[in-house]
């Protein structure tokens, strides 16, 4: 195994490039760390929306939500692979593709957490905030998100665990990400599947691991700083 | 665009037999990998309770294992690398007997495992300890007081999150296309590549899906309620 | 009947019982008082081994519950252990919390451990609730249930570990009551509470505890003279301005 890694290294690394287009390990990272950048206004939005009192923006975000929830990742990824050039206009990459369907996907699954993270404030901050003076807004953007924020954030680096996960199936669309350039190191050997496959595995535990390991230790820092007080265990 | 959305032609004939045969593939897989992950959930759970502390790190590693790897390269592991390291004439069996669905399923079953695993262990790690001296003070041992006293309120609580995971199964049966296992995902494609009605066929995939995912979720929250106990 | 010999416990550096000793002969009531965290409970529950004591020994009719070869869980069916949660099994009816012990334990068959747990119930009031979830009872109907429980399984002594302390006022009385009555009937008894109403009333003997060592110890009509009993009358002076 020892042998494969070290004649492929660069493959699993960052793919085909400088022959090819950036892929491997290094593309698999970039597309799970702006999938989850650019769905966060939209996961934001839906959160907010279905907290809201009112019924015409509470009921559809959770229709999409619940939707989004009911349909496998596959689906997204073949929709967005067929939908997005009619909408874009041009023909899609398989990375851009994947992108798309990420953002949306974990758009919903990022507003469930948000959601949490907001209703499980203590409702002393908005009574406090209210009586300040601040309304609905204000209070809102200055008090509950940055609070519900940083105590989901360890609920957030699990979801960019999964989302790294989840880029693995651009391999269906051949988006050019670590599990597809583990695959063309297969085609070529042949011969040694378990290894390769087993490379595959242990690149993305480490990497996972580690970070679902500095999720935890967030989270046992902020229950430490509230001084005990039980919060959502999130990162199990 | 001129396009004439035309749901008739992708839903007759052989085209409407391969979406039965997806629909029940996709459900015989779910079955299969839900008993698996239902029996081997239970193994862990139990071998976690055996006080010895390297079986502890097995389940630990096993746990960590199936929860930080993609499913899709746990899948291909056992697709493509375990029957690499087989005797041929296991190997052979395979390939005949549906080797695709098997290695599938055994893919998709181990991996819900761990998380049932956990669910488990949650709900009794959530009940508390002052039931289970309760329980022993009357006089049960301890296979007493986690039979009679600890296990039946903690499946309670694990009953919804248990019906999660089985919605999670389901939806993850579609990655099992990647190797060709003819579930609903695949067959979708090859009615699409067939007729080239592209949103025609995905919308009946789609709301396939949905329908019985949608099932499930209010299974669940029924469940939740039903189970619960009423507090004044 | 039980009988506590130089009983040290630690809670890490903390010592929560320091030689303690002491008698509870058959038929006597012993009501434990003393400050939060004094070691009452503690002791209580070391006689079950609820708690693993460090030091000394606890006797049950002699024999040392550490010993080897003693099933515990046989000596835990002759102690019955009332909480102060109560600690009911909120996914069995108040009925079933009874008859499990007695099915499972004294293979009593379900005709015969339904009738007995009737009867306990009818003995603490609630018969009517037989078939009522937990979940829906009163703190201290919740509390009778407990007792009932307890009961139906003969045991030899009863142990009260502060059971009104969680109860709402009006609800200590009746608890109390089934309490007085058991008492009446005979029953060993050992109480931690802070019903000194109570205490004076029920108890052979009042132990006052302290950091973890019986500090004195008197009985009820002692009391009144305050020169034997300095510290526990000091004490009870004070709950009773409470």
């Amino acid at each position: 195994m020892l042998e494969i890694l070290q004649n492929n290294w660069l493959l699993f690394l960052v793919g085909q490039y400088p022959h090819g287009p950036i892929g491997g390990l290094v593309m698999t990272l970039f597309m799970a760390s702006i999938s989850l950048a650019l769905c966060f206004p939209f996961a934001i939005g839906l959160a907010l929306a279905r907290l809201s009192p009112y019924r015409w923006l509470r009921l559809p975000a959770t229709a999409i939500v619940h939707t989004v929830r009911g349909l496998p990742l596959v689906m997204f990824i073949f929709w967005a692979y067929f939908v997005s050039p009619l909408i874009i206009g041009r023909a899609v990459g398989g990375v851009e593709t994947l992108v798309i369907a990420l953002v949306v996907y974990e758009a919903a699954y990022l507003s469930e957490i948000i959601r949490a993270g907001i209703e499980g404030l203590p409702r002393g901050q908005t009574e406090a905030a209210t009586s300040l003076g601040l309304r609905y807004w204000p209070t809102t953007i200055k008090v509950v998100l940055p609070q519900a924020l940083h105590n989901m954030l360890p609920s957030m680096v699990s979801q960019f665990v999964s989302t790294i996960k989840e880029t693995s199936l651009g391999y269906v669309i051949s988006a050019h990400e670590l599990t597809f350039a583990a695959a063309q190191v297969n085609n070529v050997l042949l011969t040694q599947p378990f290894e390769v496959y087993g490379i595959l595995a242990l690149t993305y535990f480490a990497l996972c691991f580690a970070l679902t390991s500095l999720a935890r230790l967030i989270e046992r820092r902020i229950s430490a700083g509230r001084g005990g007080t039980p919060g959502i265990t999130i990162a199990a | 665009m001129g396009y004439v959305f035309d749901l008739g032609s992708v839903l007759s004939g052989k085209y409407l037999d391969w979406f039965l045969i997806g629909i029940a593939t996709t459900l015989a897989l779910t079955a299969v990998a839900w008993c698996l992950a239902m029996a081997m959930g239970i193994v862990l759970t139990l071998v976690r309770m055996i006080p010895f502390p390297p079986l502890g790190w097995f389940v630990a590693l096993y746990v960590e294992y199936h929860r930080n790897v993609p499913l899709l390269v746990q899948i291909f592991l056992w697709y493509f690398g375990v029957p690499s390291l087989l005797p041929r004439p296991a190997r052979q069996w395979i390939n005949a007997h549906h080797g695709e669905f098997l290695l599938a399923a055994i893919a998709l079953g181990l991996a819900a495992a761990a998380y049932v695993a956990e669910d488990i262990r949650s709900g009794i790690r959530s009940i508390p300890k002052a039931q289970y001296e309760a329980a022993r003070s009357i006089g049960f041992g301890y296979l007493g007081a986690m039979g009679y006293v600890v296990l039946p309120q903690a499946l309670r609580i694990s009953v919804p999150p248990l019906i999660n995971q089985t919605l999670l199964l389901f939806k993850n049966t579609s990655l099992a296309m990647a190797i060709g296992v003819g579930e609903l995902t695949y067959r979708t494609r090859e009615v699409d590549s067939y007729t080239f009605k592209t949103f025609e066929a995905f919308a009946v995939a789609t709301a396939v899906y949905l329908v019985i995912s949608f099932g499930i979720m209010a299974l669940g929250s029924w469940s939740g309620t039903r189970l619960k106990l009423e507090t004044r | 009947m039980i009988r506590f010999e130089n009983v040290d416990k630690w809670f890490g550096p903390l010592q929560v019982l320091a030689d303690v000793s002491g008698e509870v002969r058959r038929g006597e009531v012993k009501v434990l008082v003393g400050p939060s965290g004094s070691g009452k409970s503690t002791l209580i529950r070391a006689v079950t081994r609820l708690e693993k004591i460090q030091g000394g020994r606890v006797l049950i009719d002699g024999a040392d519950i550490a010993g080897r070869g003693l099933d515990i869980n046989r000596l835990r069916q002759r102690v019955g252990f009332v909480f102060q949660a109560y600690n009911l099994f909120p996914h069995l009816t108040a009925l079933g919390n009874i008859t499990l012990g007695l099915t499972k334990l004294r293979g009593l068959s379900k005709a015969a451990a339904r009738e007995r747990a009737m009867a306990e119930l009818a003995r603490v009031g609630l018969a009517e609730k037989a078939n009522e979830m937990p979940g829906l009872l009163s703190g201290g109907q919740k509390q009778r249930v407990a007792i009932a429980r307890s009961l139906a399984m003969d045991p030899e002594v009863m142990l009260f570990d502060e059971p009104t302390s969680a109860l709402d006022p009006e609800m200590v009385g009746e608890v109390l009551a089934a309490m007085k009555r058991l008492a009446a009937g005979g029953m060993t008894m050992i109480c931690v509470t802070h019903e000194i109403g109570f205490a004076r009333e029920v108890a052979d003997e009042i132990w006052f505890m302290e950091a973890g060592r019986v500090v004195e110890r008197g009985r009820p009509a002692e009391l009144a003279d305050s020169d034997a009993c300095p510290r526990l009358a000091g004490f009870l002076r004070r709950s009773v301005r409470n």
